[in-house]
C-alpha cells in the first residue's frame, strides 16, 4: 500500500494542473466578452494566482506524504514525482536554443 | 523537491508574463491619410473572415493617366508587425499612393490589435490572415465606397514584413488573391521570435533571458489560445502556384535572414507550376527595400501587378 500513497503527490499535481489549466481557459472565455484587454489581464492574474495555490497544496500533499513513507521505494517515487514538476523546466530548457 | 517546484513554478510564472507582454502592444496612431498625398479615398470597415473582428482600413481607388479613377484592379496591402496601414517605419503611405497613381486601386486596413482596429493578440499571422481573409471578401462581396467605380475585376496582395508572411498564408486558402508580392517575410515565426524575445525588454522583468522564449510561446498559447507555432508560411506557400509570386528581400536584413527567403523560394518553386520571381535588394535590412530603392520599386512591382492582374479593363469612371 505504501507505493500508491507515495504516488500521491504526483496525481495531485497532474490533477491540479489540470484542473487550472481549465479554470483559466473558463476566465479567458468569461473575460473575452470584455475585450481582449481585460482577457488579457483577468487570464494572466487567474494563472499566476492558481500556480500559487497549486504550489501551496502540493507543498503541503509532498510533506505530509514525506513524514509517512519513509521507504527506499516510497522516496524513489517521490523523486520520480519531482522529475515530473520539474520537466516543463528541463524540456524548456532542451529547447534552447532554438534550431 | 522544494527547489525543482519553486524552480518551476518561477520559470512558469515569468514566462507567462512575458508571454502577457508579448500579445499586445499599444498600438502606434495614425498621422496621416492618403489625402496628406494628395489621393482620394474613403475610410471602411472591414470585417474579418469567421471572427468578424470590424478592422479598420482605407479603400483607395487607382488613378489612370487620364485622371480617372478605377478599382478594376485592386490590391490588398498588408503592413508588419506593431505598426499600421500608414506605417511610417517603412513608409507604406507612400508605396500605397504611388501604386494608386499608377492605376492600381488600393485596400489597406489595420490588422487586428493594431492601428485603428479592435484589441486583439498578436499571432504572427496564424489570426490574422482571417484580416486579409476578411479583405478578398469586402471586395468580391461587401458593399464598397465609390459604388460609380463598379466592383473590383482582380484581386491582388501586397505585404512587408509580418504583412506578407500574413498574405502568403492568406493566399494559399484563397484563390481569389491572384498575384502576391512578398516583402521581407519570414519562412517560420517561432525561430524567429525565440532570437527576438531576449533582445527586447518587458516591465519588471527587464531584459528577458533567453531560456525564457520557447516557454514564453508555449504560455502565450496556454493562457491566450495564440499559436504561434503555427505561423509558418513556408508550409503553404507551394500552394499560391500557379498563382505569379514575387518575393522581395533586403541582403542585409539581420532580423528576418535572407535564410528565410531562400526557404520560402525554394518551398514556392517546388510545384511544377510555379511563377516566382525573386528581388534581393542589395545593402538593404528589414522591410527597407522600398524606402532604399524609391522608383525602382515601385517600377518592379507595378510591372509585375501589370503582367499578372493584366491591364485596367475600365471604360469610363469618374475624374480624380
Amino acid at each position: 500500500m505504501k507505493a500508491p500513497r507515495a504516488l500521491q503527490p504526483m496525481f495531485v499535481l497532474i490533477g491540479l494542473a489540470i484542473l487550472l489549466i481549465a479554470l483559466t481557459a473558463v476566465a479567458r472565455a468569461i473575460s473575452a466578452l470584455a475585450g481582449f484587454l481585460v482577457e488579457r489581464e483577468v487570464v494572466l492574474q487567474v494563472w499566476l494566482v492558481g500556480l500559487l495555490v497549486v504550489g501551496a497544496i502540493f507543498a503541503r500533499v509532498v510533506r505530509r506524504s514525506m513524514r509517512r513513507d519513509d521507504s527506499p521505494s516510497s522516496l524513489w517515487l517521490i523523486t520520480v514525482t519531482g522529475l515530473v514538476l520539474a520537466s516543463p523546466l528541463a524540456l524548456m530548457l532542451l529547447q534552447h536554443p532554438s534550431p | 523537491m522544494t527547489l525543482a517546484g519553486v524552480l518551476t513554478l518561477g520559470y512558469i510564472g515569468i514566462s507567462s508574463y512575458i508571454a502577457e507582454q508579448l500579445v499586445y502592444e499599444t498600438p502606434k496612431p495614425i498621422v496621416r491619410t492618403p489625402a496628406n498625398l494628395g489621393l482620394r479615398f474613403a475610410s471602411v470597415t472591414v470585417p474579418s473572415r469567421d471572427d468578424h473582428i470590424n478592422l479598420k482600413g482605407w479603400f483607395i481607388p487607382g488613378v489612370l493617366p487620364d485622371g480617372r479613377l478605377t478599382v478594376d484592379r485592386v490590391i490588398v496591402v498588408v503592413h508588419g508587425t506593431r505598426t499600421n496601414r500608414e506605417g511610417p517605419g517603412d513608409h507604406l503611405l507612400e508605396l500605397t499612393a504611388a501604386l494608386a497613381r499608377h492605376g492600381l486601386g488600393v485596400l489597406s486596413f489595420d490588422m487586428r490589435g493594431m492601428g485603428e482596429s479592435p484589441p486583439a493578440p498578436l499571432s504572427m499571422g496564424n489570426l490574422e490572415q482571417r484580416d486579409v481573409l476578411g479583405a478578398v471578401d469586402l471586395l468580391r462581396s461587401g458593399r464598397l465606397p465609390f459604388p460609380e467605380l463598379g466592383r473590383p475585376r482582380i484581386i491582388g496582395g501586397l505585404g512587408i514584413s509580418m504583412g506578407a508572411a500574413t498574405l502568403l498564408l492568406a493566399a494559399a486558402r484563397e484563390p481569389a488573391i491572384r498575384a502576391v508580392v512578398s516583402d521581407s517575410a519570414y519562412a517560420d515565426a517561432a525561430p524567429l521570435l525565440e532570437r527576438e524575445i531576449p533582445k527586447r525588454t518587458v516591465a519588471v522583468v527587464g531584459r528577458i533571458p533567453g531560456v525564457f522564449a520557447p516557454s514564453a510561446l508555449v504560455m502565450a498559447r496556454v493562457l491566450y489560445g495564440v499559436d504561434l507555432f503555427a505561423a509558418r508560411p513556408v508550409d503553404t506557400i507551394a500552394r499560391i502556384a500557379p498563382r505569379p509570386l514575387l518575393l522581395i528581400h533586403g541582403a542585409a536584413d539581420d532580423y528576418v535572414p535572407i535564410s528565410n527567403f531562400q526557404q520560402l523560394d525554394a518551398a514556392a518553386t517546388s510545384p511544377r507550376t510555379a511563377r516566382v520571381t525573386t528581388w534581393v535588394v542589395p545593402n538593404t535590412r528589414h522591410a527597407q527595400a522600398f524606402k532604399n530603392t524609391g522608383s525602382v520599386y515601385v517600377a518592379r512591382v507595378v510591372a509585375f501587378f501589370e503582367t499578372s492582374l493584366g491591364s485596367d479593363h475600365t471604360s469610363a469612371g469618374a475624374a480624380a
